[in-house]
């Protein structure tokens, strides 16, 4: 335990000290403490994700970070808060990027769109599978389909946006799905592994469940396959033109100062990469992705316009 | 690890207005931040974790026995006759009954557990399905809006305001509902604010307004001058049948995913009460009035479900409370367990040794339970005998400093101020409920049940291919709605005592 303890500290402590060469590098400095919006139920593994950032920022830096949840409505009620906080780098949010693209789209009243924000950076990505218990003995898709084909499969999901896409592929592989919509990824494991559901989204948390043989991966539900089982189809392959790509990202209310964008950014990086969090992100969310400045804004924008043709092809 | 986590959460149970679960999510991410993520820091963790949610549950007696101030909701139904006790000076004895039959309640429970947990579990989730769940919760909310309480209309008013207040800014849809334009409510009513407001502010303002009226300081209790607190075997075998009924309905409860521990301590002291009036010896007080069965029964049952819970958080890693809760969410955040079937696997598992590492790991959560058991029956009844002095405490004092720490509290949960104004609104509401004679505790409990009763509804009904008619197609579902009705149309014929 003594070990573990002083190869900890050992660690942090030298985490720190590079960490704050690095920083001082870019000579900007919030002008109080910076509040984090975290919009994630307190606990699970993304608000564990986050508050681990803010420790490692605040080590690194020395930069007083605050954590505060604002929950709800997919990411929206966070962005409603951060709107109108000073771009002055000491207010910035953790959401996903769909709460800046369907979700937004999907709640027209709230006002928020992807320009009224910047970008800092995403922090880890989703591996976004079509997941089953693996005592159903479906060891494929065909599996699974040839069963859905007679009877109405129960298909648990977290989002409307993914509610979306399982109706488009029971349309596109001609069968209909009991479609179930659960709050957050962790409910939809509850309901498969107790039976309550046939299949379902899950995010990475199927990551060990599908190593210990409990849990099968059918289908990826991104653009390319899942890095845990590459045989599994796309959404692609089996006739969706959407999928479910998507990120945790960070982001500060619009219009910031570079330099501001640039320092905060660094320093989320650079405790995705060497922090504490970055232990925690290789363990559940399968290693950082950091995209950050022009190609991020790009990828908001595109995931915001892209949701109305989604909400369109399933009226 | 299981020591300090026990001292600490008996310490928090003891003190009016923090709960268990409340330090468990204080001391969860500092917990991490010192043992980091690697297997080896669970185990520690969820000891430290356990043994607060199980010193809680012997701690949170102290307060309602001694301030008619529940420290944990699943102690509200020990008020009833607790505090009774400690007004006639038997604050220590009723303490010793508490704790006494809170560890066999818990050693029950928790026996149970490490005999039956995959089994039951299992079980359980085999023959109950969504709509099956559906038609439970609201067996369950109909039973206590019309056992708790002396009238059932009130019961139902007080239940039917909890599932309104828990409705605000709720559902699934993209715009609050229900929150009049108001951002700040955008969120919903923090649970804790809801929860402490009514039961403890409501219970301090009246409490406050008592001592108004008589315009005298009404010291609490003369702590047990000449007669002596020491239980005898006599007592004990008096009390035992109502123990050992409790902690049954109490392992029952806890078993099944989502009920958790207030409704086993109602259900275990309406049944207590029912057996109490056919047997009492003719110059002992009535449930209510002090009775030292009314507090055995209400303490066995809510500490039996602490063991039994854990049965559907390892088998299918579903909480059935918010202590619960935290212990998923500690496994989940440090990695290395995964609740599930596959837990209690021979061999093969996550790793490929011989024995599978989750099974190892669960028989330490068990060891770590059964120290802590071993915990509460030494130190547990001198700790809280310590913790009694503060009986002597006069009322005029204690009230404001409840105040306060409920409110510091709720601030620390919640950091804003918003939070402290909606808690001054509830404990107005349970000051008004007090007044007009409802029970505040359905009103409590139908708002913890309700996103899980609203959740479980809309998942039955889009799982059932939206039959409108689900609740009502299934038979065990069709026997639950059944119940419930014929629950409630009882109670409202039977003549009120």
């Amino acid at each position: 335990m003594k070990k573990i303890l002083k190869a900890a500290l050992l660690a942090t402590f030298s985490v720190a000290l590079i960490s704050v060469a690095h920083a001082d590098g870019h000579g900007w400095k919030p002008s109080g403490p910076i509040k984090m919006i975290i919009a994630f139920a307190a606990g699970g593994g993304a608000d564990t994700q986050a508050r681990l950032i803010a420790d490692d920022i605040q080590t690194a830096t020395g930069w007083e970070v605050i954590p505060e949840q604002v929950t709800g409505k997919g990411g929206v009620n966070a962005l409603v808060a951060l709107k109108d906080m000073p771009a002055d780098g000491t207010a910035i949010a953790m959401v996903v990027t769909e709460s800046l693209g369907y979700n937004a789209a999907a709640s027209k009243g709230s006002g928020i769109v992807p320009s009224g924000f910047t970008g800092l950076t995403t922090t880890a990505g989703f591996q976004m599978g079509v997941v089953a218990k693996a005592d159903k003995g479906w060891s494929s898709f065909e599996d699974m389909l040839a069963e859905a084909k007679n009877g109405n499969l129960r298909f648990g999901t977290m989002s409307p946006r993914l509610s979306d896409l399982a109706f488009l592929l029971g349309e596109a592989q001609g069968v209909e799905f009991n479609i179930v919509q659960v709050a957050g990824g962790r409910a939809v494991m509850n309901g498969v592994q107790a039976g309550d559901m046939d299949l379902g989204f899950m995010a990475g948390i199927q990551r060990k469940g599908v190593a210990s043989g409990d849990l099968v991966n059918l289908a990826s539900a991104l653009s390319e396959p899942l890095v845990q089982t590459p045989d599994a189809p796309t959404f692609a392959d089996l006739g969706v033109q959407f999928n479910a790509d998507g990120y945790f990202v960070f982001v500060a209310p619009g219009g910031m100062d570079p330099k501001a964008r640039d320092a905060i950014t660094a320093a989320i990086v650079e405790a995705t990469k060497s922090g504490q969090a970055s232990g925690m992100i290789n363990n559940a969310f399968g290693g950082a992705v950091t995209i950050q400045g022009a190609e991020l804004d790009a990828l908001l924008q595109s995931d915001f316009e892209s949701a109305s043709a989604l909400m369109a092809a399933v009226q | 690890m299981v020591f300090g986590g026990f001292l600490l959460g008996i310490t928090v149970g003891a003190t009016p207005g923090l709960a268990g679960p409340m330090a468990m999510a204080i001391s969860l991410p500092i917990l991490i931040s010192v043992f980091g993520f690697s297997n080896d820091a669970l185990l520690p963790v969820l000891g430290f974790l356990i043994g607060i949610m199980k010193g809680a549950t012997v701690g949170g007696a102290v307060p309602a026995i001694l301030f008619n101030t529940p420290g944990t909701p699943d102690a509200y139904m020990t008020t009833l006759d607790g505090y009774p006790m400690a007004q006639k000076g038997e604050a220590k004895r009723a303490l010793r009954i508490a704790h006494f039959s809170s560890a066999s309640g818990d050693t029950f429970s928790d026996i149970v557990l490490v005999v039956c947990a995959p089994f039951l579990a299992i079980l359980v989730e085999r023959y109950l399905d969504l709509p099956e769940k559906t038609a439970l919760l609201i067996l369950s909310l109909a039973f206590i809006a019309s056992v708790i309480g002396g009238s059932v209309g009130k019961g139902v008013i007080s239940m039917g305001l909890g599932l309104l207040a828990a409705m605000i800014a709720t559902g699934e849809d993209f715009y609050p509902r229900l929150t009049m334009g108001q951002s700040s409510l955008a969120e919903g009513i923090p649970i804790a604010a809801a929860v402490l407001g009514v039961l403890i502010l409501g219970e301090v303002f009246k409490s406050l307004e008592d001592l108004h009226r008589t315009t005298q300081s009404n010291t609490m209790s003369q702590v047990a001058s000449g007669q002596s607190s020491a239980l005898s075997h006599n007592d004990l075998r008096r009390l035992l049948p109502y123990i050992g009924r409790s902690a049954l309905i109490g392992t029952c409860i806890g078993a099944l995913p989502g009920i958790g521990s207030t409704l086993a301590a109602t259900l275990g002291y309406t049944t207590a009460k029912r057996h109490y009036v056919t047997a009492k010896p003719d110059n002992a007080p009535d449930f209510g009035e002090g009775a030292p069965e009314g507090i055995a029964a209400t303490e066995a049952a809510n500490s039996s479900v602490s063991g039994a819970n854990l049965i559907p958080v390892l088998s299918l890693g579903i909480p059935g409370n918010a202590a619960a809760v935290f212990l998923i969410l500690a496994m989940d955040s440090i990695g290395g367990f995964n609740p599930g079937p596959s837990v209690f696997r021979l061999g093969g598992g996550i790793g490929d040794s011989v024995m599978n590492p989750e099974m190892v790991m669960v028989f330490g959560i068990f060891t770590a339970m059964f120290l802590a058991n071993a915990l509460n029956w030494t130190i547990g009844g001198i700790f809280m005998r310590l913790v009694g002095v503060m009986a002597r405490i006069p009322k005029n004092r204690l009230l404001p400093i409840i105040l306060f720490l409920t409110l510091t509290a709720i601030y620390v949960q919640e950091t804003s101020m918003f939070a402290i104004w909606i808690t001054i609104f509830f404990g107005l509401l349970g000051y008004v409920m007090r007044r007009v004679g409802m029970s505040p505790l359905p009103f409590v409990i139908a708002f913890i049940l309700a996103g899980n009763l609203e959740a479980t509804a809309r998942q039955a009904f889009a799982a059932t291919g939206a039959d409108p008619f689900f609740l009502l197609k299934s038979p065990i579902a069709f026997i639950f709605i059944a119940l419930a009705i014929f629950v409630v149309a009882y109670n409202l014929r039977r003549p009120l005592s």
